[in-house]
């Protein structure tokens, strides 16, 4: 049975390019037929033209930076559950020797090469799901701070840590460059815009209100580029929740 | 080392097939430059750490996109602001349209942002990515038959607009 004029509308209103036979059939039925689907395939031209936006070049650039963060660690699997032993009796070891003295650093650079060490790429690792906003404000407050929503939106892992002159937090920040750690230091001051590199990385310090903010990058990432939305929405000195 | 390398370059081909493709369609779902950067950003992110799960590379679009779409409806649908920007982004005009016909185009352009989600997203899976109606049915997870209304009702929103209110028209009315 073939198709009427008002189902082959519909048909070409829904798929316009549809060549199976029955609809060739029905094209070649009758001129109104063959007009409608000119029609339908000049709007389909005019829709096509209509959605043709693109993206700038930096995009496919910074996605493939992502990929110079480490694998997920399948194949190494027993290497990895060695490592975790080692890094859970690393980290009692730690926590014994801090509960003894703590911990001192000769210079900020020192500290960041050592927190790093300790713990960035873990923390990078772990950082998959964004963190709620609830979380964010909690840990934020208790340091006498806030975190903006510019950048509260885009922390995809939050939690204390230590740091030269008392407790901090060591953020895991999503960027289009990747993943980029940030490390609030709610009591110590830094050279403002100094860029310390340690290992593979580097750090932009920046000086807040109160307190000062390390921006972490591999070196491929411009991790300077992120220090105005640092300034403006890590607000200091607040009171906490 | 050489899985490395084979991940990176598998992971490498997919960005250079398809991220211009989900930047699109991210930025007719929501309307904003730097969302749908970040929105592209994050699908890459998450497809990279889940690479390994990827067994059929034929499947790898579907894939994105169903990366894409939940990262969208989880993070990203509330922070969508009310203007668009997309304007800014897209193609110059290389050939030489005539003044109608590029008014013409930015009708269309601001009627494709006033569709109604359930209408624009079959549409954009449809001439974005080529989805056939029964890939665009598996993706949203709604029948064929839903769908293929879907697409006729958005054209026909699209059609009429262009119709009534030729290139002066007010969009609003309509949707």
């Amino acid at each position: 049975m073939s198709m009427n004029f008002s189902e082959f509308k519909k048909l070409l209103g829904a798929d316009p390019w549809n060549r199976d036979s029955e609809t060739l059939r029905a094209r070649n039925s009758a001129p109104e037929f063959e007009q409608a689907a000119a029609d339908a395939e000049a709007f389909e031209n005019k829709l096509q033209s209509a959605l043709l936006v693109q993206p700038s070049p930096d995009l496919l650039e910074g996605i493939k930076t992502i990929s110079q963060e480490p694998a997920r660690q399948r194949v190494w699997m027993p290497l990895a559950l060695a490592a975790s032993v080692l890094i859970a009796f690393g980290a009692v070891g730690i926590v014994w020797k801090q509960s003894m003295q703590p911990p001192q650093w000769e210079s900020i650079e020192a500290y960041l090469a050592d927190h790093y060490a300790h713990d960035g790429a873990a923390f990078i690792e772990r950082a998959t799901d964004a963190v709620s906003e609830q979380e964010i404000n909690r840990i934020m407050a208790s340091l006498n701070a806030s975190a903006g929503q510019k950048l509260s939106g885009r922390v995809t892992f939050i939690k204390y840590c230590p740091t030269p002159d008392g407790r901090g937090a060591h953020m895991v920040v999503s960027t289009q460059q990747g993943p980029v750690t940030i490390i609030f230091m709610p009591e110590t001051n830094v050279i403002d815009g100094e860029m310390v590199e340690f290992d593979q990385m580097h750090a932009y310090l920046v000086n807040l209100e109160h307190g000062s903010a390390a921006i972490i990058g591999q070196r491929s990432q411009a991790v300077k580029s992120l220090e105005s939305m640092v300034r403006t929405a890590i607000k200091t000195g607040e009171i906490g929740a | 080392m050489t899985i490395d390398t084979d991940r990176t370059e598998r992971f490498n081909r997919l960005a250079e097939a398809y991220s211009t493709d989900l930047y699109r369609y991210a930025m007719w779902i929501c309307g904003n430059d730097a969302l749908a950067k970040d929105l592209v950003q994050e699908t890459f992110l998450r497809a990279w750490r889940a690479l390994d799960n990827l067994n059929d590379v034929s499947a790898a679009k579907s894939w994105l996109i169903t990366i894409l779409r939940r990262e969208y409806a989880r993070t990203f649908e509330r922070k969508v602001p009310k203007f668009t920007d997309v304007d800014k982004v897209v193609v110059p005009d290389d050939d030489e349209l005539e003044p109608d016909e590029r008014a013409e185009r930015e009708l269309l352009r601001k009627g494709i942002m006033k569709l109604d989600k359930k209408y624009r997203e079959p549409l954009l899976l449809q001439v974005v990515f080529g989805h056939s109606c029964a890939e665009i049915s598996e993706q949203l997870g709604t029948s064929k038959s839903a769908v293929m209304t879907q697409l006729f009702r958005a054209r026909e929103k699209l059609k009429l607009l262009l119709q009534k209110d030729g290139v002066t028209g007010n969009v609003h009315e309509l949707f």
